[in-house]
């Protein structure tokens, strides 16, 4: 589709510079930390040292009287008609707290002042008399019958309409928000099994660390509301922000300029409430910026509880999986009813199955927010699921690469009924990580173990949903008199390179040169409409809106050019804003300035793109595309310390088509040193208080370029089945899924001793020995 | 009371002679009383290297550097970098490597690439992977960085060769 109808592709596929380079490169790149408007005040919040509480009493006048203060925020300066309240399917997250503090860092009252200095000493004269409450700082704590209730009354929440075998319930138990179920085939299905297994396994949450802190400056003028703020969905906070504040929406302006990095976590309101907020109270701009500390206590990803009951025959064929999968929401919903929503639909992971039945909780606890995070839910399953696939294997004395091969499903397939196919050829994958790693090598001939030391190979492969769902896209681009080419869209630039992608595909369609493409910032009045830039989404969904916008551009001109040279637009061919006929060239801008004057034209093509809805499939709409990671890897464990060192590993995604491979790669090497980390190391760790012991980048690790094994590869795979223009898919999430599993399963073909829980340190591998041993 | 105090010091090759309060940390004072943002504020705790520029060559984490230590010292910033419109060779490195994402790292990286490659125009794989240990790149995961100051010590070796006069 779409391409240049006689020439080869020259810039999908090329690995031209980023559209961002040169600013970042040389430090003109300018993000929200940056921004500053004249008058603008500083925000600061009095955040909870206690992870649950009620106010009794708050005392905010002296602070009030301190130098520099211009407004002190109290939920009582809220005017009542406002609704202060916020959150995605449920409503549940105050602008500052009412009366009951929920976790450590849940936001008091705020203060507004000439500096954050000034804030900073002014939140120390205020006095709050607090009454604790019990905490419940994990996912058992907050389940057990004693725990105190985080929402005695119900939030305002909803739940969205579902297609086939897909439901949901608001508040189904004490301290569970939501719950997705998902159920195909009968469950008589368990019945005909010649074993079922049950295991259950542990995910440990990490922050997701974006370097540029969580910001914004809002300004409050005459009827207005201006934001510039680090935002990956720009449109529906510019939604929630009308509701809140009670402001029609084409009266708020959402500016997002570059993003420091979100993996999520920039989703939805973050400073942006108490911001707009104060700046209403004080009629000044106000600057909202938070420091890395309270990022750790402002989102956070998902830790979990998978407990997986898995059916199989006696040869390794999969039948039924009945699934419990209970996620730490932490305090307040945030998007923890869409993870669990995903978590609970990929459990099955890319097999085929008589029988799903799965239920997934999302439960709230005393600790900071979980909300979006890489993976999304898929990172879970695929720990637990591909974990429990070489548990079985072994059990049954099948090798886990064949078993995975008696069940993948096949290229074109339907995930469940009611999906869309497979589009990536499963086999040809694994098959890849598999010889990479030497995993056919080990089988023929498996290493002895030296002295202490045992080597072993792993596999897995993670799975997801991409393109999010349900999801519009709109595109609009623009061509001058000159051939500069202007691409609008909403996709926001958080590092994985959309704009270059997208660049690109509006050259190839345009035969133009890459560099003549330009993308103004996001600003959500002039900008068309756009859900957010999450999911993976850019390249499958808003790429073709933008193929669609390019292409309508495009017949726009040939059929100008057509009634200027009075010849049917087919004899006619658009190259690098000049028309050939045959032999013969036409350039545009004589032709432009001929018909509409001097002072020129713009052509102007509208792009749209949503997967129709279907209510037979589960979440409404077909999943756009599927975003496979496939991961091979080498350990050799010390029996005697539990050390595990990484001989090799390999980590692949399928791009369908690499719009730009050197960014690809990158996508696919930085989620996989995440999932490294993630397997290894890294996690937020919570006392039974409620306290995050390593809120603090000195003590909380994440990888440095030294911890990432020297042996370390992705390959981009571009198997060419993509819903996108030309044959791509998504990246950027695939390869964090299977390094955990991946890991685990080395280790239990080295030893065969089995980790079920995350991270995998020394500690967790001498004791699964110990356990091993002892058997 | 804050003290005040006397700084000159030269920034990107242009003396500077200012009156700061004493507590003044480098990195504000470049980014908000002269104007150079390319240093960004990331932990603010000395870990991420967000904030890199150079003092004297060596890099420095700006966020947790007093303006004063910087007395009498040659700063640089990823602003300094390009001369007369050309790129350092380490930036047009990380640009051919799309050795970047979000950009928040990327101006410490480059710096501290320079600073090493100042140090040891030749290092080997492991000497760019501990140098680059001291910043934090949550976006890459480092191997495309790496490749490009690999790449930047090759061309930067090729042009001294070609022309041992000129400046690094």
């Amino acid at each position: 589709m779409n391409s240049c109808s006689d020439v080869e592709l020259r810039v999908v596929g090329a690995n031209l510079p980023r559209k961002d380079a040169i600013e970042k490169v040389t430090g003109q790149a300018l993000y929200s930390t940056e921004v500053s408007l004249p008058g603008m005040l500083h925000a600061k919040v009095l955040r909870s040292p206690r992870a649950h509480a009620r106010i009794r009493s708050i005392d905010v006048s002296a602070a009030e009287t301190a130098p520099g203060v211009h407004a002190v925020l109290t939920h009582a300066d809220i005017p009542k008609h406002f609704m202060p309240v916020y959150g995605y399917f449920i409503k549940d997250q105050p602008l500052v707290a009412v009366d009951h503090l929920r976790y450590v860092g849940d936001i008091v009252c705020a203060v507004a002042a000439e500096s954050e200095a000034a804030a900073v000493e002014a939140l120390a004269r205020i006095r709050v008399d607090y009454e604790d409450l019990p905490v419940a700082a994990s996912i058992g704590a907050a389940l057990a019958p004693e725990a105190a209730e985080l929402f005695p009354e119900a939030p305002p929440g909803i739940v969205p309409a579902y297609g086939d075998g897909a439901s949901a319930i608001l508040r189904p138990g004490k301290n569970i928000c939501y719950q997705f179920n998902y159920t195909t085939g009968p469950p008589s299905a368990f019945e005909r099994c010649d074993h079922v297994f049950e295991d259950t396994f542990h995910f440990s949450r990490m922050h997701h660390y974006h370097l540029e802190p969580f910001v914004t400056v809002a300004e409050a003028r005459a009827d207005r509301i201006n934001l510039w703020s680090a935002c990956q969905n720009p449109f529906p906070l510019r939604k929630e922000l009308a509701r809140m504040f009670k402001v029609p929406e084409n009266r708020i302006t959402v500016n997002v300029p570059f993003i420091g990095a979100g993996f999520g976590a920039k989703n939805n309101c973050k400073t942006e409430p108490v911001a707009v907020m104060l700046a209403m109270m004080t009629g000044r701009p106000v600057r909202f910026c938070l420091t890395m500390e309270e990022s750790f206590l402002t989102n956070t990803q998902h830790a979990a509880i998978l407990k997986l009951r898995t059916g199989v025959m006696a040869d390794g064929r999969f039948v039924a999986r009945e699934s419990d999968i209970w996620l730490d929401a932490g305090a307040y919903s945030d998007a923890s009813p869409l993870v669990a929503e995903k978590a609970g639909y990929r459990i099955p992971g890319p097999y085929r199955w008589k029988h799903i039945d799965t239920r997934c909780y999302c439960v709230m606890t005393n600790t900071s927010p979980a909300g979006p995070f890489r993976g999304f839910g898929g990172t879970q399953t695929t720990w637990a699921g591909e974990s429990q696939l070489d548990m079985i294997a072994r059990r049954l004395g099948i090798d886990p690469y064949e078993m995975r091969l008696k069940n993948l499903l096949k290229l074109g397939e339907p995930f469940v009924p009611g999906e869309s196919g497979i589009d990536s050829d499963l086999k040809e994958g694994l098959d890849l990580v598999a010889r990479e790693v030497g995993y056919f090598d080990y089988r023929k001939s498996p290493p002895k173990p030296k002295g202490v030391k045992a080597r072993g190979v792993g596999l897995s492969i993670g799975f997801k949903d991409g393109g999010g769902v349900n999801k519009p896209a709109q595109a609009r681009i623009k061509v001058s008199t000159n051939g500069d080419i202007y691409l609008h869209c909403g996709t926001v630039e958080i590092g994985q390179g959309a704009r270059t992608a997208l660049a690109a595909f509006a050259a190839e369609i345009l035969c133009a040169p890459y560099e003549r493409v330009s993308l103004p910032e996001i600003n959500t009045d002039y900008l068309p409409f756009d859900q957010g830039t999450n999911a993976s989404s850019a390249i499958a969904v808003m790429g073709q809106a933008v193929a669609c916008a390019a292409d309508s551009v495009k017949k726009q001109v040939l059929e100008f050019a057509a009634s200027q040279l009075e010849c049917p637009a087919s004899e006619l061919v658009l190259d690098n804003w000049t028309i050939r006929q045959g032999e013969k060239r036409h350039p545009m801008v004589p032709m432009i300035m001929r018909y509409y004057g001097g002072t020129g034209f713009e052509f102007t093509g509208e792009g749209y793109y949503k997967a129709p809805s279907d209510h037979h499939a589960p979440l409404e709409a077909p999943c756009v595309f599927w975003e496979i990671g496939w991961g091979g890897v080498e350990v050799e464990v010390d029996t005697e310390t539990g050390q595990v060192k990484i001989l090799r590993l390999v980590m692949s995604g399928d791009t369908g088509r690499s719009v730009n491979p050197l960014v690809c790669r990158g996508q696919e090497d930085g989620a996989a040193v995440m999932g490294i980390a993630q397997t290894l190391f890294e996690r937020m760790i919570y006392n039974d208080a409620g306290q995050l012991l390593n809120n603090d980048p000195l003590v909380y690790r994440v990888p440095l370029a030294e911890d990432v094994p020297a042996s370390f590869r992705s390959i981009t795979q571009e198997q060419g089945h993509g819903p996108g223009p030309f044959g791509a898919k998504g990246a950027g999430e695939a390869t964090i899924l299977p390094v955990a599993s991946a890991v685990a399963n080395a280790i239990e073909d080295a030893t065969g001793a089995r980790i079920t829980e995350l991270p995998i340190t020394p500690e967790r591998v001498l004791e699964a020995l110990t356990r091993q041993q002892a058997k | 009371m804050v003290s005040y105090l006397r700084l000159h010091f030269t920034v990107n090759g242009t003396p500077q002679a200012l009156r700061i309060p004493a507590n003044t940390l480098l990195l504000d004072l470049l980014r908000d009383r002269i104007g150079l943002k390319g240093a960004k504020v990331g932990c603010s705790r000395g870990v991420c290297g967000a904030c890199t520029v150079l003092v004297d060559g060596q890099p420095v984490a700006g966020c947790s550097t007093f303006a004063f230590q910087a007395q009498g010292a040659m700063v640089e910033t990823i602003e300094g970098l390009a001369r007369d419109g050309a790129l350092h060779p380490v930036q047009q490195a990380f640009i051919d490597h799309a050795a970047l994402q979000c950009g928040y790292c990327t101006a410490g990286m480059i710096l501290l690439a320079k600073a090493l490659l100042a140090h040891d125009p030749d290092p080997d794989r492991a000497t760019i992977v501990e140098w680059l240990s001291s910043n934090v790149c949550r976006c890459t995961g480092y191997q495309l960085i790496v490749e490009a100051v690999e790449d930047a010590a090759r061309r930067m070796r090729q042009a001294a060769q070609d022309d041992p006069g000129a400046e690094a």
